[in-house]
């Protein structure tokens, strides 16, 4: 992963954004991470250090903490940036993609599996895949029969309740 | 208990029906997913790690292990027939395996692979049944420094080993064991970082976070790869090595047998440190080192040898010291810490049928995959006809199903998420996931070792040094931390022999594979342009 800027990228998209665009941004990783340190740092000293003699709960995660931020802070410094990625417009399905298990997750909780899975698989399929709808469809439905079967039936997992099970039970 | 009677009851537990069939569902899923790209082992195992709980332990762990080394025979086939490593671990194979197939030979480079593998596992088998009981003898005597060190050492070990900056390998691991202190205090329990939500004072879960990192965060990354990869159409022919091929490689094979064997016991060893030394080291040996890289028999053998001989005898260190040496291995660790199960020291006092079982299905599942891979090899290749957009679909769903059915808890289907978006984001900043799981599983050990340390030397850090077996791992890791400073160097020239476009992906998985075939315009590799479309999969070649 870290040799992807190298000559080994294929020249199509992304030199553009290569140049100058990402250069800043790429120093924001370590600079989260260096805050999460810090906050990790107080956080831990809060809980309470106690003594080497005897550990209260908060002096092992102040050890580790400090090696996060010392780590980190080092790294805003001197990071190396030929092992990032550029940022494509591929990012943006990504995105969209993350925002989509999001958004399946809230309907699982809601509808059940069955709705929600069956309409994953179609946007999955459809959009970030690119099938045709012929089998967009017929994946989406055989897939989701499948996975009921396997976890429902087979595996005996209580899903949330949702608009089949109303359907079946009611 | 003598190792003899060992393995007789070890074989009485896998030749279970149950067992039978296990192993081979893993070899059988670790071969498919070696074939396809952009789903590496440890990806597969963590997406199967739910399904490992309905399971009986034992049948578990065989079912991973076998995943396991079944990658290691599988990655080789598309290394070799397209260039394009199916896992990290058979980057090594593409430099003379794909040149073989253009020479026509690619059936003598799969059958010697699977031959080369097969003997280098069952070399690594009988290692391990002589190693492991002493081993474990001596951990017995371990106490809270020992573990301490040995922790310390695997995390470090992992972080040098890897293929990234040491520096942020570290920062890495040092996020994963702040990530472990989430959850009550085992000692006191107090509350540790958890905001007042309930479902955190179990810590996060183990699972939930490695299919997060792994699972999601490398499904969404190869979201970003729009190019297809055309499946190979032509045949396979002449599989069985001719004599020639067998003398040119037995040296070869005998070598990476020991070799990978050694690796794979070192903390952060494992397949593609052990394909890469092998490598190296054939090359090293060769009469005629310019045939490397040009389709020498030697350049698959060793290192496919190697690697199968080390993903085996990874599994030493962590059934004897309940030390998981790399990534792969730490999830079968959580697997078992899951089921109540600790590996360590006592495994074969306690759980024998564990610990010999495992080791008899390996006998049985490297002769399944001999079986599988030299006359069915075809058969697999035709799973290059599945579309990433598929197996993207799907892999997410039985994932966000998976981890739902672990504790039966949506909140760990959002930790997944959270983890999926951290390892994507990780991917895209050169920073590696795998020490930040190690370090994550290891994370509670070290924490309540350190602690027992400091109670029982009164607060004194001397205890580390002073105790012989503690102390010589610390001075063994200060010897690390400054040879690797040179050989860091020096590793970098080894990559550079060999053509440098092909090590950029000596990453768990090689979800930048196939963009590279497709920029380098290799014959099986229908390179298209980007389009975030992907209306690209609908080529007529793919149908």
């Amino acid at each position: 992963m870290h040799g992807s800027t190298s000559a080994s990228r294929a020249p199509t998209e992304g030199t553009a954004d290569r140049g100058h665009r990402w250069r800043q941004l790429h120093r924001i990783a370590p600079l989260l991470l260096l805050a999460f340190g810090v906050a990790a740092v107080i956080g831990s000293r809060r809980l309470g250090l106690g003594e080497l003699t005897a550990p209260g709960p908060g002096l092992w995660p102040f050890i580790v903490s400090l090696l996060l931020t010392g780590t980190a802070a080092v790294l805003v410094l001197i990071d190396p940036a030929e092992d990032y990625e550029p940022w494509t417009r591929g990012t943006v399905r990504i995105i969209a993609g993350l925002v989509s298990l999001g958004v399946f997750i809230l309907l699982f909780q809601t509808f059940g599996f069955v709705v929600s899975a069956f309409l994953m698989l179609v946007l999955w399929l459809r959009v970030f895949g690119g099938e045709t709808w012929r089998w967009t469809l017929g994946l989406a439905v055989g897939g989701t029969a499948v996975m009921y079967l396997l976890f429902v039936e087979l595996l005996g997992v209580p899903f949330p309740d949702g608009l089949v099970d109303a359907v079946i039970g009611g | 208990m003598d190792s003899w009677n060992g393995i007789l009851q070890g074989f009485s537990v896998a030749l279970t029906p149950t067992n039978l069939l296990y192993v081979f569902l893993g070899v059988l899923i670790g071969t498919v997913i070696g074939v396809l790209p952009g789903l590496g082992p440890t990806a597969s195992i963590a997406l199967l790690l739910p399904i490992t709980y309905t399971l009986e332990p034992v049948t578990a762990i065989i079912l991973l292990a076998g995943i396991y080394y079944g990658s290691m025979y599988g990655g080789t086939i598309t290394s070799v027939l397209l260039r394009l490593p199916g896992e990290a671990a058979s980057v090594v194979t593409t430099f003379d395996g794909y040149q073989m197939a253009k020479q026509g030979r690619a059936g003598p480079a799969l059958g010697i692979a699977a031959i080369g593998s097969y003997i280098g596992g069952t070399v690594s088998v009988i290692g391990m049944i002589l190693l492991a009981p002493p081993l474990a003898d001596l951990a017995v005597s371990f106490g809270p420094p020992e573990y301490v060190a040995l922790t310390i050492l695997g995390i470090l070990l992992v972080t040098y080993l890897g293929t990234g900056s040491v520096l942020k390998s570290l920062c890495m691991a040092a996020l994963g064991l702040l990530l472990a202190t989430v959850g009550l205090d085992p000692i006191t329990g107090t509350a540790r970082f958890t905001f007042g939500e309930v479902a955190l004072f179990n810590g996060l879960d183990f699972v939930a976070v490695a299919m997060g990192l792994f699972g999601v965060g490398e499904i969404i990354h190869s979201l970003e790869r729009t190019e297809k990869v055309q499946a190979v159409t032509s045949k396979i022919k002449g599989i069985w090595p001719t004599r020639k091929d067998f003398r040119d490689s037995s040296g070869a094979i005998g070598r990476g047998s020991l070799l990978g064997f050694v690796i794979g016991v070192l903390p952060g060893g494992g397949g593609v440190v052990s394909s890469l030394a092998s490598y190296a080291m054939e090359k090293r040996r060769a009469k005629d080192p310019s045939r490397f890289g040009k389709g020498a028999i030697e350049g698959v053998a060793g290192p496919e040898t190697a690697n199968n001989a080390s993903s085996t005898s990874a599994f030493i260190p962590l059934l004897t010291l309940g030390i998981p040496p790399n990534v792969v291995l730490a999830l079968i660790f959580g697997a078992l810490a899951q089921q109540n199960i600790v590996a360590g020291p006592q495994l074969i006092q306690d759980e024998p049928e564990i610990f010999w079982g495992v080791i008899a299905s390996m006998v049985i599942g490297n002769m399944m995959l001999l079986a599988l891979n030299i006359p069915l090899v075809g058969i697999f290749i035709q799973m290059l006809r599945v579309r990433a957009g598929i197996l993207a679909a799907f892999a997410l769903l039985v994932t966000m199903a998976g981890v739902f059915s672990v504790n039966n808890s949506a909140f760990d289907m959002w930790v997944v998420l959270v983890f999926g978006i951290i390892g994507w984001l990780m991917k895209k900043t050169g920073f590696e996931p795998g020490p930040l799981v190690l370090a994550f599983v290891l994370g509670s050990i070290l924490e309540r070792a350190f602690r027992q340390s400091m109670l029982l030397s009164g607060g004194d850090l001397d205890i580390f040094v002073t105790r012989p077996i503690s102390g010589g791992m610390f001075a063994f890791m200060a010897l690390i931390i400054i040879v690797s400073a040179i050989t860091s160097r020096r590793r970098k020239a080894v990559f550079g022999r060999v053509d440098p476009a092909d090590v950029d992906e000596t990453d768990e998985s090689s979800p930048d594979a196939d963009r590279q075939v497709a920029a380098e315009g290799s014959p099986g590799a229908d390179s298209t342009t980007d389009e975030p479309s992907g209306s690209t999969s609908t080529t007529p070649g793919e149908r």
